[in-house]
């Protein structure tokens, strides 16, 4: 009878820990949906090949797995990965760092270096008085501070796993400056306040200022402002001392890669022309990052060119690169999108949403890691 | 009662007035459907503003400094419809959608699918142009579907839209030997050719190719993914998706929309 008893009282203790147990692992982050296998390295023999990956809309945990496994295996040792302000602090001071996490989790375990680009304007911090003609890139001063604010956050951190910071992108033009009038001095500005609270929060931090867009428009378009004009005009408004380096966006678009520079083309080494300003303002020893440039290979697009000659200006990019000293990374955009745009954008990627690897990531794969390429990808044209 | 009611109506001044208004309550009462929207109601500005991405033919595209292409003609002929004069407005792809939200334009025709992450804030038209991926076979094959498939060749563009496809039919039905070409147009050439079955293809390369093979009896039996492009608005000015939908439904109706898709395609 007495041992009945205790029986019954453990059982009920028993149903009473189970209960508490669940309880409390409610309140447990949930487990990582992708399980995380053995710590890699990249291995390279070309490390300034990087990719601009699309990962922070993907649901699934599991393909930014899958992404980064293949970024690795291409010998790519870096990715530019785009952490909007309005996912992690969509409620003023409230910060959420689930998505940011779960990349980082992925990015350190595949061993890849991460730049992390920082933009897009919460919903809370956007004009009211503007409320049906702002965008998502709509940042005006009175929230420089709160943008600077969630920066410094950010590389608080991630200190020590991410160091390199792009401040905003292409602000030279008018949609990605909120459809406010392009202006030089107000990136400055912004340059000014984001700067000394990254640097704060991290001293090792590299703030990149904004690549700018490769565009031609002349002063007074509503659309936007030539790339030159707008690095000089940053240049005479004192932002040399609020950037550690410059990031670049070049595109090859139907031109070779060894098209000369000339500031009446866009092509792939008007970079050159932008190193250029940068040494005639003194500004030698600060370093360059390429975090956007590549071809596209669209049969429609009026800026494309053909597979093979995609691969090869690619390739030859890459080339020409390798002599620019200045240069810390090359970044192809992009290297996939996590849903297809069904239009040429989707001739970008290197690799398309299903996963499947086109043949220009084993041809960079080839070239970052030195390999004979020996993949027979396709069947020989049909012959009447 | 009836007295009693005579007794106070006879206490009212001018008592054939509510006589008189009292058989018009009925008429007065009956809810009145509003006047629908004239079109300067609906476009304040008088014009109608459209964006477009000049750098996609053969929807549109600069020619000797002028805008041409399926969209461009398609924008004309709504306009005309509505009554209102349209301005173009040349974006890039990545502005798009922002142009719309920051009201620098009024309407979206750029050959863009529907995008259910943006409908909170668009309104879509039904399609105006089919853009998904084709089943092609010739004239005489008995390949109607993708089940048949099963034991014949296909053909598609390697990395393509279409390659997604075939590894998804892959897992559905039974196996079949895959023929990936560096080109779409190749893989039409193939079964032209009668060296593969069927091909996958997107629709805008079927057009064209078959403008340059008129010779060729092609078959499309199906669509397998169907891609529609279509008209984006803003969402808060419904009275423009209502009338740029109508003008486009009658345009359909009319068989000019189709007449104006043959002119480039």
């Amino acid at each position: 009878m007495r041992i009945q008893s205790r029986a019954v009282n453990l059982i009920q203790w028993a149903a009473r820990l189970g209960l508490l147990i669940m309880i409390l692992s409610s309140f447990l982050p949930p487990p990582p949906r992708a399980i995380l296998g053995e710590t890699h390295t990249v291995e390279t023999m070309r490390p300034q090949v990087c990719v601009h990956t699309r990962l922070i809309d993907e649901v699934d945990e599991w393909k930014i797995a899958q992404s980064l496994q293949y970024v690795r295996e291409m010998g790519a040792a870096t990715i530019v990965e785009f952490f909007p302000w309005a996912y992690v602090e969509s409620s003023r001071d409230q910060y959420n760092w689930a998505s940011v996490d779960r990349i980082v989790r992925h990015t350190e375990n595949q061993g890849l270096r991460v730049i992390a680009r920082l933009g897009i304007v919460p919903e809370w911090a956007r004009p009211i008085d503007q409320e049906h003609t702002s965008t998502q890139n709509t940042l005006t001063p009175e929230f420089y501070a709160d943008f600077a604010e969630f920066a410094a956050e950010f590389a608080s951190r991630y200190a020590g796993i991410i160091d390199e910071f792009i401040i905003w992108n292409e602000p030279n033009l008018a949609f990605e400056w909120g459809f406010q009038a392009v202006d030089p001095l107000r990136y400055v500005e912004l340059l000014q306040t984001v700067y000394p609270a990254v640097k704060r929060a991290n001293p090792n931090a590299v703030v990149m200022a904004a690549p700018l867009a490769p565009t031609l428009e002349p002063r007074g378009s509503p659309n936007g402002l030539n790339d030159l004009l707008y690095l000089e005009a940053l240049y005479e408004n004192g932002a040399a001392d609020y950037f550690d380096a410059l990031a670049i966006h070049t595109y090859g678009f139907t031109r070779p890669a060894d098209d000369p520079p000339s500031a009446e083309t866009l092509n792939f080494r008007r970079a050159e022309l932008l190193r250029a300003i940068m040494i005639r303002y003194g500004d030698t020893d600060t370093p360059a990052y390429i975090t956007e440039t590549g071809w596209n290979d669209s049969p429609r697009w009026a800026n494309a060119v053909s597979p093979p000659q995609r691969i090869a200006e690619t390739i030859r990019g890459y080339e020409i690169a390798e002599s620019w000293d200045w240069l810390e990374s090359m970044c192809v955009w992009v290297f996939r999108f996590p849903a297809p745009t069904f239009n040429y954008p989707d001739y970008f990627t290197l690799v398309n949403v299903d996963f499947q690897r086109k043949p220009i990531y084993y041809a960079l794969r080839s070239y970052a890691r030195g390999l004979a390429q020996s993949e027979t990808l396709w069947l020989p044209p049909p012959v009447e | 009662m009836a007295a009693t009611t005579r007794r106070i109506i006879a206490l009212l001044p001018f008592t054939w007035v509510w006589w008189i208004l009292g058989a018009l309550l009925p008429v007065i009462a009956i809810p009145r459907t509003p006047a629908p929207p004239t079109a300067c109601d609906a476009f304040p500005r008088g014009e109608i503003r459209v964006g477009v991405d000049a750098s996609h033919a053969p929807f549109a595209a600069y020619v000797n400094d002028t805008l041409v292409g399926i969209d461009i003609d398609l924008a004309n002929a709504l306009a005309a419809q509505i009554g209102l004069p349209v301005r173009f407005v040349p974006l890039g792809y990545d502005g798009l959608y922002d142009a719309l939200y920051a009201d620098q334009i009024d309407v979206l025709i750029a050959a863009v699918p529907r995008d259910p992450a943006r409908t909170n804030r668009v309104l879509y038209t039904p399609s105006y142009f089919e853009a998904g991926i084709a089943l092609v076979t010739s004239r005489s094959s008995t390949v109607s579907q993708m089940s048949d498939v099963s034991g014949r060749r296909l053909a598609y563009e390697f990395g393509s839209s279409a390659h997604s496809e075939v590894d998804i039919w892959a897992r559905r039905i039974l196996p079949f030997t895959r023929m990936p070409y560096q080109y779409a147009a190749y893989a039409l050439d193939a079964v032209r050719l009668g060296q593969a079955d069927a091909a996958l293809v997107d629709t805008i390369t079927l057009h064209q190719y078959l403008d340059a093979h008129p010779e060729w009896d092609a078959h499309t039996p199906r669509i397998i993914l169907s891609i529609p492009y279509v008209i984006a608005l803003r969402i808060d000015r419904p009275s423009q998706a209502v009338m740029v939908t109508a003008a486009l439904e009658e345009l359909r109706s009319s068989g000019a929309l189709d007449t104006l898709i043959a002119r480039w395609l």
